[in-house]
């Protein structure tokens, strides 16, 4: 479904991706895990075109996206739920919620997103009228999972959802992660520093340092893999 | 046909009447240059300082048609007609600027508009006498009038009639447009491009719409201001107002409607009425500038994010009528 050959990135002079490969299968859960720094982030970003490749391919459904812009790229099918969260503090939940359908211009389409949204995250329901700001960190982040579920992806990029999140909330929304697999059949690629939630998760995973894939495997391999467990699992 | 015949006939202002139609009629210009400069640096949160520039823009297109078509064509229409050329001129001048500029951050943006505004005014000044007036200005004919001894009272009458309707219109417009699908995306660019853009918005685009709306409305704002005064110089479009329609959006609260039509009346009441003054008439005349600014400067001290706050009348309105309630049961 979506694959990267070769990919170069570059933040000004210093090269942050070194020949990334990697690829996703239709209805899989794949993460990428690796320390701070290591460009999980920066893999995320350039896929859904915050960033551009200065080399390689990145192909979404044998359709050449590597380059093109934000905007373009969700209406693809991509979805992005970003670092640090990013939602609109100022807007409603409700409204959060909204912008993320701001592609569906059939009414009661994007009404039937809003409804699945709900059922997923009932807390966004009761939540619906609060302002953005005023939620709790796991309520902003299933607000931002949300959202980009919103759009109706077909791939959905989750760029560490259990970051500075209470622990029962980040089982909570590891489930939902799956609920959205499974109910909805939206393939995931999912970027985590919780390395052994991650793995948990996920189908396969790969393992990133400095920018180049060290690693990969099935997700139960790598969980039991001595030298991941060492680097990453503690 | 005159408009005039509408008109309760011969209403006596005099010169107290008169005064107050002037600041009246002056309110409604800058409520239309504070709203629509609102719509850049409030709710889409850019950084315009050339809005004089599109002002300036409106009034000289305005101006320039009326004169080209005087006695082609009969007053009204050529009222209404040479309002709609200001609107395009100040609106392909705000798609020509914002285009390469909106790229630009904060201080960037400022500067560059800064620049634009302080280009168009020093251009007209230098045009040629026969196309736009240079230094000496442009004389614009009456048109949906015959402004005599007569009927000049109700030539003021109508044109603050208008200039209200104006406001009135547009502030309904940004409403509704705030409240649409297109003005939350803009709200949502302001506050997080990235996040925006993630979500299928089109950053650059949702900001020039913005930008090209507001200039349009200044250009409005400058057609009907040269209509009413008749002749209009290039001096009187100076960065002075830049800073005095930005005053009033700051003052309004930045995204707050009717916080903007207040401060406007507030600021040019303040100041028509510390100009009126007789020139003896001591500390209050010699000073009335440092009177101005310190007018503004409490008010920061005081109501730092605006009269009203983002909020609008209503909104205090009903926190007040709640408060007295409260107070009363309390009783």
């Amino acid at each position: 479904m979506l694959v990267l050959e070769g990919v170069d990135v570059y933040y000004g002079n210093i090269k942050a991706l070194h020949g990334l490969s990697i690829k996703v299968d239709e209805g899989e859960i794949v993460t990428l895990i690796g320390s701070n720094g290591a460009g999980k982030t920066t893999t995320l970003r350039t896929i859904s075109g915050l960033m551009s490749p200065r080399a390689g391919r990145i192909t979404f459904q044998g359709r050449e996206i590597g380059g093109e812009r934000a905007e373009r790229i969700v209406a693809q099918g991509i979805a992005h739920s970003p670092e640090g969260r990013r939602i609109f503090t100022d807007l409603t939940v409700r409204e959060n919620l909204d912008m993320g359908a701001y592609l569906i211009h059939d009414k009661s389409a994007a009404k039937e997103r809003l409804e699945r949204v709900y059922t997923l995250f009932p807390r966004l329901k009761e939540r619906a009228s609060q302002s953005g700001g005023t939620l709790s960190g796991g309520e902003q982040q299933m607000l931002a999972i949300g959202r980009a579920m919103m759009s109706r992806p077909k791939l959905l990029l989750l760029d560490e959802p259990s970051l500075g999140i209470a622990p029962i909330l980040v089982q909570e929304i590891f489930r939902e992660i799956e609920q959205i697999r499974r109910e909805d059949g939206t393939t995931i690629l999912l970027v985590e520093q919780n390395a052994h939630m991650a793995l948990k998760l996920a189908d396969r995973g790969y393992v990133i340092e400095t920018g180049r894939i060290v690693h990969e495997d099935e997700a139960g391999a790598l969980l039991d893999d001595p030298k991941v467990r060492e680097a990453y699992l503690g | 046909m005159t408009l005039a015949s509408f008109l309760p006939l011969a209403i006596e202002l005099g010169p107290q009447g008169f005064w107050w139609m002037n600041v009246l009629f002056l309110v409604a210009i800058y409520s239309l240059l504070g709203l629509s400069l609102n719509l850049i640096n409030g709710y889409a949160r850019m950084f315009s300082l050339g809005h004089h520039g599109f002002w300036a823009m409106g009034a000289y297109g305005a101006a320039w048609f009326t004169i080209q078509f005087h006695g082609h064509m009969p007053g009204v229409p050529l009222f209404l007609m040479s309002c709609v050329f200001a609107m395009g001129v100040a609106a392909v001048g705000g798609l020509l600027i914002g285009l390469p500029c909106l790229r630009l951050r904060g201080d960037y943006l400022a500067i560059a508009t800064l620049g634009f505004g302080e280009i168009v005014r020093i251009a007209i000044q230098n045009s040629p006498r026969e196309a736009l007036g240079g230094s000496l200005g442009l004389e614009v004919p009456r048109v949906i009038m015959d402004v005599t001894r007569k009927t000049k009272a109700d030539f003021r009458v109508l044109m603050v009639a208008i200039g209200f309707v104006l406001v009135a219109l547009t502030a309904w417009a940004i409403r509704n447009y705030i409240r649409s699908a297109r003005g939350r995306a803009m709200l949502a660019v302001a506050q997080d491009e990235t996040a925006a853009g993630l979500l299928g918005i089109n950053p650059v685009r949702s900001k020039v719409l913005a930008f090209v709306a507001a200039s349009a409305v200044a250009g409005l704002a400058g057609a009907v201001y040269a209509h009413y005064q008749g002749i209009i110089t290039p001096l009187e479009f100076n960065f002075m107002e830049m800073v005095k329609i930005f005053l009033i959006v700051v003052l309004g609260g930045l995204g707050s409607i009717s916080g903007c039509v207040f401060a406007a009346f507030l600021l040019i009441f303040v100041e028509q009425w510390l100009a009126k003054l007789p020139a003896d008439a001591g500390f209050f005349k010699d000073w009335w500038q440092v009177e101005y600014a310190a007018i503004l400067v409490l008010l920061m001290i005081f109501r730092p994010r605006g009269i009203f706050g983002p909020r609008e009348i209503t909104d205090v309105w009903r926190d007040l009528k709640a408060k007295w309630a409260k107070k009363r049961s309390a009783a």
